[in-house]
């Protein structure tokens, strides 16, 4: 599934919108605020995309939101998906490290055979790996099943292609307008 | 993988090909007529051997034909049904000669696919039936002779006691075995060999599958995942993709805060732009074209000092031969520029 330009469109007037907010207030700011707003409408855009569908892009919201809840209000009316900011989210299942580290030596001392070693290793390596995953996604900690997670890796995916497809191509617009 | 199988076990494929479109038949048109016939040559065993092996010609046709009602059986099963029927025909090659309890198991393999596929179905066979767990070699042919030497109700006691104690595959397997005694009067059903069909490990299996298919999928849209194997070297470039294009969102929208003090996306032209959003690779070759595009530019105030860690973290990832690639697209991508 790769982003289709319709996906590119809608991206691009959802950012451009969320952009616009911001347009009052940027005028002594420095890069870094800039950066800041444009990545933060960008994610809000590509968030809103999804209308609340998928977890990961509700996560994204409410992780913007924690860093200036206002303006993503704004941005969400602007945009019209005032909804998304109240999307509950499933629980955050806590995770006792101690705990489980002990209780897993304890399982490893019965099986000591060469293969059910092997197979124990491959399984930890792909454990370790999906933990990975979910500190990448957003809203990944909160998935419970690996089926989901893999599912909203994809979705995630696209959308970050899209964007991304859409970023450099400002980027190179208006690189060759200044360059003009 | 399924090619293979089939010239393999053609051969021995003979008897146990008819006996297996004939189930098949049966099982997708009427339930309880299939355990009518179950018990019925499960009464006559004889005629059963008969039967099977009377049938001996056109391996090659009933295999097509009892093909085409697992590709009947569901749009999302392409790669599944090879997964499932593969086993089927290793455990037939053993059962050759075998006595009625063998019969089973093509529709046992067909209850596992269905139950990949349509659960309700295959729920509702697997209460019919008594499936337990197979055996390796010697002791299925061991059984066998057992078998084939007593009578139906006798064999199903003893069966189910032999199939407990020889059995010890792993523990999952072995765990619900005495428990699902069969409520018909026929013979014991085998599973796929090696593996159980009691509902936990059926349902794993649909999760794995599950998964596996979404991976495949990933795979698809990744680049440079079809080289690795195996879910661990997957995940990990999975994982360094969407890092990489986390990192390319944060670099850009640096770079266009730097280009663009007013916060104007310019779009005046969008058809323009419509020929950039479907050129526009967003794959780890085109990070390389970024990172040597920055330094190249004099405008304005480049706020350095930020942009270098994205720089050095953006380049560590690729790897080498990445960075022929990104030359001839840095050339093209340039060349090709029109506004």
């Amino acid at each position: 599934m790769q982003p289709t330009s319709s996906m590119n469109e809608e991206f691009l007037k959802k950012w451009q919108m969320g952009l616009q907010i911001f347009h009052p207030s940027i005028d002594n700011t420095s890069v870094h605020e800039r950066k800041k707003a444009i990545k933060l409408s960008a994610d809000v855009a590509m968030a809103s995309l999804r209308k609340g569908t998928t977890c990961w892009s509700r996560a994204l919201i409410e992780k913007t939101a924690t860093e200036d809840n206002f303006l993503v209000r704004q941005m969400l009316s602007g945009i019209k998906a005032e909804a998304l900011i109240n999307k509950k989210l499933p629980k955050r299942t806590v995770c006792h490290r101690k705990i489980v580290r002990r209780s897993k030596k304890i399982l490893r001392r019965k099986s000591k055979s060469a293969s059910e070693e092997a197979a124990a290793k491959a399984k930890r390596l792909v454990k370790r790996r999906t933990q990975g995953l979910r500190n990448v996604v957003p809203g990944g900690e909160l998935m419970s099943n690996d089926v989901l997670l893999l599912q909203e890796t994809l979705d995630y995916i696209v959308s970050l292609q899209t964007q991304v497809n859409v970023m450099r191509s400002i980027v190179d617009a208006a690189e060759a307008e200044i360059e003009r | 993988m399924l090619e293979g199988l089939v010239s393999q076990e053609s051969l021995s494929l003979n008897s146990m090909d008819m006996s297996v479109l004939e189930r098949l038949k049966w099982v997708q048109q009427q339930q309880q007529q299939l355990q009518q016939v179950v018990y019925q040559s499960s009464n006559n065993s004889h005629e059963l051997l008969q039967i099977l092996q009377f049938h001996g010609s056109n391996n090659d046709d009933l295999l097509q034909s009892s093909f085409s009602p697992f590709q009947m059986l569901g749009s999302g099963f392409g790669p599944n049904y090879n997964i499932g029927f593969g086993p089927p025909h290793e455990a037939m090659d053993e059962c050759i000669s075998r006595t009625s309890s063998c019969h089973m198991e093509p529709v046992d393999t067909i209850e596992v696919l269905l139950k990949t596929g349509e659960e309700n179905r295959a729920i509702a066979l697997k209460n019919k039936r008594n499936p337990e767990v197979k055996t390796r070699g010697e002791e299925k042919t061991e059984k066998k002779i057992k078998v084939e030497a007593e009578t139906e109700s006798s064999m199903k006691g003893k069966s189910n006691m032999r199939n407990t104690e020889a059995s010890s595959d792993t523990s999952k397997e072995t765990s619900k075995k005495a428990s699902e005694i069969q409520k018909l009067d026929y013979i014991h059903v085998r599973a796929r060999r090696g593996q159980a069909t009691d509902r936990h490990s059926l349902a794993e299996r649909a999760r794995r599958e599950k998964i596996s298919k979404k991976m495949k999928y990933l795979q698809d849209i990744v680049p440079g995942c079809n080289k690795v194997t195996g879910k661990a070297g997957m995940l990990d470039e999975i994982i360094n993709y969407v890092q990489c294009l986390q990192r390319q969102v944060e670099f850009l929208s640096m770079k266009l805060a730097v280009l663009n003090p007013e916060l104007e996306l310019a779009v005046e032209d969008v058809s323009v732009k419509q020929a950039y959003f479907t050129n526009v690779v967003a794959s780890k070759q085109s990070i390389m074209v970024d990172v040597p595009l920055f330094p190249l530019d004099q405008q304005g105030s480049l706020d350095l000092s930020a942009i270098n860690p994205n720089q050095t973290t953006s380049i560590e990832a690729p790897s080498a031969s990445w960075e022929t690639q990104s030359q001839s697209l840095y050339n093209t991508s340039s060349l090709g520029f029109q506004y």
